[in-house]
């Protein structure tokens, strides 16, 4: 019942996290303006959500439809995760990883506006606790968020492991050489084979 | 319910339960309104749970706004969904929230300024029925839970035709008919025991969420209200039903 509502919900909550971050970065304003007018939409594979993103100067806002935008892209988890590498997106791309619709230049000005966010969390918090303890909340905060980025890449790292060796769903580049190598055996051996057959069967009509 | 029902006769419509002379009708609303809007807000989210916000956000998602378009938010009272438009439309946009309520109007203009939000919001005080604006001027225009209150609600869509741009559509945000027969029992109860009580509790207004109770039924349902968009020209025309249909949102396009 619910259903149609939970986008919304979802914007709702991403709006009132993401702006006051951006509150807390005195650059990012600078930043927005550059964006200023553009709309960005991303659709999670798998995921019936499309998620719009509007900057504008006061802050960026939240939507979900599916109407045209600037830049709109599709992408696995996995692919977002590598989208702030520009030079993986030829390769997403070719693996069908990501398809990108649009302004090309939106989709890197949105991805650098995110990637280069950096909210000063001390001058926020000293507001609260006085400067001592956030200064003290501000060392916690950065020793959080490199633990996390460490855990990511870790876990990206694992998992990229676990599906290559464990569960043996994706292969590393050596397997398929070694896989291309075999067909082009096998491809070899059956010509071999085709011939012999040939030589035998004009023999046998010799004898016949 | 016939739509002839739904208007009323020639002389005479409805003002929730009771019929009421048309020119009657529109003080009373306007009584209604200016009774309610101080304590507005509070008594939206206290009656929906918040529930409304929700519908307001879809009824932005469905709108598909764009930086630098024109909207009208019509009936807008305190001016909810304008917040939602004017942050997305930006510098370049502009938003024009309306209502007949000088009161509601009030109310609203102090919210936004409070919000910040005064650079591309213009108000105007304006009746649905005959709006006060060029042919062709909007690119969105939205009438949020204000159509039941309109007295002549043909003329106000036809007027609402006018003033759209080609291309542009039109966001109908107002309660309707639950297609479940429980949930419209259920609603029932609360609308008729709960919520008039509420109102004497929070805003000392018994009178007020009873009318609004009662409008609500006399409300068009999904169907006869898609219909009267298209007579009045809107083409594509469809709705979702939300919360099982207890509130319903209708688009429709000018072509
Ligand atoms: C229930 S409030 C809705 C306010 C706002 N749209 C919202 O969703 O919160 C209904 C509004 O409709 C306005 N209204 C009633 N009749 C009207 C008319 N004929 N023309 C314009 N506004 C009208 C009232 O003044 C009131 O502000």
């Amino acid at each position: 019942m619910l259903k149609l509502l939970l986008p919304g919900l979802l914007c709702t909550v991403a709006e009132k996290v993401l702006n006051p971050v951006i509150g807390m970065d005195p650059d990012a304003h600078t930043r927005l303006n550059r964006l200023q007018g553009k709309q960005f939409a991303v659709r999670l594979r798998g995921i019936p959500l499309r998620l719009v993103f509007t900057a504008q100067q006061n802050g960026i806002w939240l939507n979900s439809h599916d109407e045209p935008v600037d830049c709109s892209i599709s992408a696995d988890l996995s692919a977002l995760q590598q989208l702030s590498d520009p030079s993986q997106l030829t390769r997403l791309i070719r693996e069908d990883k990501l398809q990108i619709d649009g302004d090309l230049q939106t989709l890197q000005q949105f991805s650098q506006f995110f990637q280069q966010l950096n909210p000063d969390w001390q001058e926020r918090l000293s507001i609260y606790l006085g400067d001592a303890m956030a200064h003290k909340a501000t060392n916690g905060i950065q020793l959080l968020q490199r633990s996390i980025r460490q855990y990511l890449q870790q876990s990206d790292h694992n998992l990229r492991e676990l599906a290559q060796d464990e569960l043996r769903l994706t292969p590393v580049a050596a397997e398929v050489q070694q896989f291309s190598q075999d067909v082009s055996a096998v491809a070899a051996r059956t010509e071999l084979l085709q011939r012999q057959l040939a030589g035998l069967l004009s023999q046998s009509r010799a004898f016949a | 319910m016939s739509e002839q029902q739904h208007s009323g006769t020639q002389d005479s419509t409805h003002f929730g339960f009771k019929t009421v002379a048309r020119d009657e009708k529109v003080s009373m609303v306007a009584n209604v309104f200016h009774s309610v809007a101080a304590k507005y807000d509070v008594m939206n989210d206290l009656m929906s749970l918040g529930i409304h916000r929700l519908w307001k956000r879809f009824t932005i998602d469905c709108s598909g706004v764009r930086p630098g378009q024109k909207v009208l938010d019509l009936a807008g009272g305190t001016g909810d969904l304008t917040a939602l438009f004017s942050r997305r439309v930006g510098p370049t946009g502009q938003v024009i929230l309306a209502d007949i309520n000088e009161s509601m109007l009030n109310v609203g203009k102090d919210k936004l300024r409070d919000l910040g939000l005064v650079n591309n919001i213009s108000y105007v005080q304006a009746n649905a029925e005959a709006l006060p604006f060029a042919d062709n001027s909007f690119d969105i225009i939205t009438i949020a839970f204000g159509l039941r209150n309109v007295t002549d609600k043909d003329a106000a869509l036809r007027s609402m035709f006018r003033v759209l741009k080609p291309g542009g559509r039109l966001l109908v945000l107002e309660f309707s008919k639950p297609t479940e027969a429980w949930l419209s029992k259920v609603y029932d109860l609360y609308s008729f025991k709960l919520l008039p009580a509420m109102g004497q509790l929070v805003a000392n207004d018994r009178e007020s969420y009873q009318y609004l109770a009662e409008s609500i039924r006399m409300h068009p349902d999904q169907d006869t209200l898609k219909q009267m968009m298209q007579q009045a020209g809107f083409a594509e025309t469809s709705y979702h039903n939300l919360t099982g249909g207890i509130v319903a949102l209708h688009r429709g396009y000018k072509f």
